[in-house]
């Protein structure tokens, strides 16, 4: 048995080492490997579009790593998860919809599937029969996602096993970030796929509504053979492309330390090209679109050549040879906003106009940042979602402001600006007390629960942190985070150790409430005045300059997350004054006594606080401030007015 | 019959402009139902934002994180004030229901109106006017029901054809032709109106007949007349907009101005509508049988006999649920 290992994982060596002569699949400064590579699947495969089926073979070769001897495996079938008795399912259906999609009646087009025809382990023999589907998370009989299979003798530590699988992956009409629509096909979680061995023990979820996925870090060599006439991307490096002879064409694609595998097609596809000069050489960037969105294609390249050059330079280098951006055509929304290794999804709109942001940039950005968290830092999204969504979140606020302006990251039109930190407060605040960001995903009380608070909360608290270490240290606190944790599964504890260690603080104060706690941060002001010092005196002339007052603010604590707030009060005679209060006590009074009233006091005046769950009772002025009442009530007539003389047409 | 529709448009035009005080009655009704609606927003916002700092994002420019925020935060929360301007809509609403008949009778008989005739007018037609709008919500919910299928028709092809903007032409497309279908059912349902005021008609079912009737032989006239008003509604309403989104953030006064402007557009193009149609009515109206009148519950109007000028005019029919004659060549002139 070691023998033979030993002469599999040397012509492993070898045929990654032909291939890399070849085409290599990172960046001309980096050479691999650069994880610790448990698997490698070889997968060739038959993509037949006229009934959207996929038929293959894989062999995945499996390093035991874990010191343990290991006799099941368990793994993956993503695709089982389209029918209605599927745990994703009834969790979509539980909550109504999930992304784009109602689940409110069962479409047989949304039905996917994925059937192991054969499964032969090397060296043992066929053991098809002792596939056995297992329900860890729920015990739900008729969920099919996951099954395992037990080996007569185990496979020793250091020791490799080689499964030779058979399936046919039939694909649904696009959902939950795979499927085909109309010539389009986004391949996404199509093979069976083992599961990780983590902290001693299987982790192997089901697949749930509101989660993504888990895997080990390896090597990819997979054919593709399709109609000729399509147009094929995939993770990885394409290594060659053959002509079959019989309006086929078999296509070969090669990936290095990634953790999944996804491809697309489409006859449709018009083929852009960009390169990007980072700081481990050049980057190829490949977008697959549509003519009906060239409006678009100039403004993917560019937030791609953008959104790379801050990552590389803030947090670390993309170490691969090529990112692939697939614009999904229309009609086809469920595909885009994903993220593969190395593969990405982006999304827009043939009538996208410039004042928007969200399509395609924000889109394109956020998941090129999962190239980083999810990609690279390989936290298990089943369980730790904010890790990835989260932390990619508040990387998109960083990145977006930067490229956009802090206010016009999403919206700039007619007037009208929000920035992408608004719009992750939004977000958080659409469910923000429900679950805590250490609750396992997949526990979550709802898909809109698991969205506010993976997403929204995760950036909204780590911008609130800015305001306690600076922006600075927390960006060397990502960046510390990304160096280190890169091709390997760190956990939540791993994240807060190391802003702690980098910050020099024990924040441990902070993270007890906003990543284990719900509470909810909401501070006011409750009162500000100025009194003349003798105001007893009857018919006292007060004079600007000369009078003395006497000046209280009072600002309240209303929630009970606890937090410093800076509170700038600003006089009638030009000064201000800044007061830092940590929030501990219900409420806190600062009196002053100056020849000058308080003209306005204001609690965070940069809005930096996002956690802060009402901006309204932030601030108070002394005098009235009649321009922002003016206009809502100019806007709100004339709608009322408009809407009137509408109805009125009916009669 | 270009020329002839521009006369009436024009004609239109000179109605409502001598009958000016219509307008504006109309206008301040509106305006004042509409801020009594947005008085309860008004003082919400007054007590939220009135000693605030957070107005400023909406003051210097336009926040829209901050404008969400009004209506999210439960102790502002706009969104309840929304209540009392659709009321107040709905009371301008029953309101111009009700003074319909007035000012077809305004227009009808060209003069000025005491308040009490005026409102004498608005009651004697107004249970007919809400029996017609009963009527109307018929060829209205068909129409409705169409826009639905054309959404189906754009979603299946959408669903189909690579080109992404196939769906959504064939949604507009359609909607536009809808429009224009709801624009026949108004002209169709404002003859009525006037059929009604002109002929004092109380029998609504036989006068929507006979306005069908009217509507349709003379549809490319009248039809033409709505569109060219109706065009300039919409171009009023998109040049107002268009001077909104290039002003600065800041000049309130102005912009209270522009969009009250482009309400006094709305109203004044309606009414104009209206009084074309009132024109065109009188001035064929020799051409339409006159009903027999019911003395006993007939309102004050005086009936105007046309004088026609051209001995070619065919004879009306006096057989009730005759279909009126095709108009001559030369239309009678309007005393």
């Amino acid at each position: 048995m070691q023998a033979r290992s030993l002469v599999l994982a040397g012509v492993g060596l070898l045929l990654s080492a032909e291939v890399v002569q070849g085409q290599s699949p990172f960046a001309p400064k980096v050479t691999g490997p650069l994880s610790q590579r448990v698997v490698a699947y070889q997968i060739d495969a038959t993509y037949h579009p006229e009934n959207h089926v996929v038929e293959a073979t894989e062999t995945l070769t499996y390093h035991n790593l874990t010191g343990q001897p290991l006799d099941r495996f368990p793994f993956h079938l993503y695709l089982n998860a389209f029918n209605p008795k599927s745990t994703w399912v009834r969790e979509a259906h539980r909550d109504g919809s999930f992304r784009s999609s109602t689940f409110k009646e069962w479409d047989e087009k949304r039905s996917g599937s994925n059937d192991v025809t054969k499964f032969e382990v090397v060296g043992i023999g066929d053991l098809t029969k002792q596939i056995k589907f297992v329900s860890p998370d729920d015990g739900n009989a008729d969920d099919r996602t996951v099954f395992e299979v037990q080996l007569p003798r185990p496979v020793a530590p250091g020791q490799d096993v080689q499964f030779k699988i058979s399936f046919k992956a039939k694909f649904p009409e696009v959902i939950a970030r795979t499927g085909y629509k109309r010539t389009f096909l986004l391949a996404g979680q199509w093979f069976p796929k083992v599961g990780v061995w983590w902290n001693g023990a299987w982790n192997c979820h089901q697949f749930h509504a509101m989660t993504e996925f888990f895997a080990d870090f390896g090597t990819y060599d997979v054919k593709i053979t399709l109609p000729k006439n399509y147009v094929i991307g995939a993770t990885g490096v394409q290594t060659s492309d053959a002509d079959n002879g019989n309006g086929t064409k078999t296509v070969a694609f090669h990936a290095e330390d990634v953790h999944d595998f996804a491809w697309t097609a489409d006859p449709n596809y018009k083929a852009v090209e960009s390169n990007f000069d980072g700081s481990v050489g050049p980057v190829k960037i490949r977008l697959l679109t549509y003519d009906s969105t060239k409006s678009s294609w100039q403004r993917y390249i560019d937030v791609m050549q953008g959104t790379m050059k801050r990552f590389d330079e803030w947090y670390g280098p993309y170490p691969y040879a090529q990112i692939t951006v697939v614009d999904p055509p229309h009609g086809a929304l469920e595909a885009g906003g994903m993220e593969y290794p190395t593969f990405i999804t982006g999304d827009t709109v043939w009538w996208a106009f410039q004042g928007e942001k969200l399509f395609p940039e924000g889109v394109t950005e956020h998941e090129f940042g999962h190239q980083y968290w999810y990609g690279m830092v390989a936290t298990n999204e089943f369980e730790n979602g904010w890790l990835d969504e989260g932390i990619n979140s508040y990387t998109e606020v960083k990145v977006t402001d930067d490229l956009y302006g802090r206010n016009t990251s999403v919206l700039n039109w007619m007037g009208a600006q929000m920035g992408d930190s608004e719009l992750q407060r939004l977000q958080y605040l659409g469910r923000p007390d429900a679950d805590s960001l250490a609750r396992p995903s997949y526990t979550t009380m709802s898909g809109g629960s698991y969205g506010s608070v993976t997403y929204g909360k995760t950036a909204s608290m780590l911008l609130s942190l800015e305001a306690i270490v600076g922006e600075k240290t927390l960006r060397q606190a990502i960046h510390v985070w990304f160096m280190k944790y890169r091709f390997q599964h760190p956990t939540t504890e791993d994240f807060l150790r190391t802003v702690n260690e980098v910050a020099e603080q024990d924040l441990n104060w902070y993270w007890q409430q906003a990543v284990y706690g719900t509470q909810m941060l909401d501070y006011e002001v409750l009162r500000s005045d100025s009194t003349p010092v003798n105001w007893y005196v009857k018919d006292l002339d007060e004079k600007k300059g000369e009078t003395e007052y006497n000046s209280m603010v009072l600002l309240h604590r209303r929630d009970d997350f606890v937090f410093p707030v800076v509170a700038e009060i600003k006089f009638d005679n030009g000064e201000t004054v800044r007061e830092t209060w940590d929030g501990r006590d219900r409420w806190m009074r600062y009196t002053y006594r100056k020849k000058a009233k308080i003209e306005s006091v204001q609690i965070d005046p940069g809005y930096r606080v996002t956690l802060d769950r009402n901006y309204l009772n932030n601030s108070h002025t002394d005098e009235r401030q009649g321009g922002a009442v003016m206009k809502i009530t100019t806007y709100w007539l004339f709608l009322t007015q408009f809407v009137g003389q509408m109805l009125s047409w009916l009669t | 019959m270009a020329d002839e529709s521009k006369g009436i448009i024009s004609a239109g035009a000179g109605l409502v402009w001598r009958h000016q005080r219509v307008f504006w009655w109309v206008f301040a009704v509106n305006l004042i139902l509409a801020a009594l609606g947005t008085a309860p927003a008004h003082h919400q916002l007054e007590e939220v934002l009135g000693q605030s700092l957070a107005g400023r994002p909406l003051t210097n420019g336009f926040d829209f994180g901050m404008f969400i925020e009004l209506f999210r935060v439960p102790e502002s929360n706009l969104y309840r004030s929304h209540h009392d301007s659709f009321h107040a809509d709905i009371l301008f609403f029953l309101f111009m229901l009700f003074v319909s008949g007035g000012i077809l009778t305004v227009y009808h008989e060209d003069r000025k109106l005491k308040a009490g005739e005026f409102f004498g007018a608005c009651g004697a037609y107004f249970w007919r006017f809400v029996r017609l709008l009963v009527l109307s919500l018929i060829p209205f919910a068909i129409l409705g029901g169409l826009y639905s299928a054309v959404d189906k028709l754009s979603t299946y092809v959408d669903d189909r054809v690579t080109p992404a903007s196939a769906g959504f032409w064939i949604l507009a497309g359609g909607c536009f032709i809808l429009l224009l279908g709801c624009l026949w059912v108004r002209l169709w349902f404002d003859i009525a109106q006037v059929r009604a005021v002109a002929q004092n008609e109380y029998r609504m079912l036989r006068n929507l007949w006979r306005a069908f009737g009217i509507t349709c032989r003379n549809l490319g006239q009248l039809f033409w007349i709505y569109f060219v008003i109706s065009l300039l509604a919409w171009a009023s309403l998109v040049i107002g907009l268009v001077i909104w989104a290039h002003l600065p953030p800041t000049v309130t006064p102005f912009v209270f101005v522009l969009l009250e402007l482009i309400i006094v557009a709305q109203l004044a193009t309606r009414l104009w509508q209206r009084a074309s149609a009132v024109t065109w009515y009188g001035r064929h109206a020799a051409m339409f049988p006159t009903d027999a009148v019911d003395h006993a519950t007939a309102a004050p109007v005086e009936l105007v006999e046309p004088q026609s000028s051209s001995s070619e005019t065919e004879p009306l029919a006096e057989s009730e649920g005759a279909l009126e004659p095709e108009f001559p060549e030369e239309p009678p002139q309007q005393p």
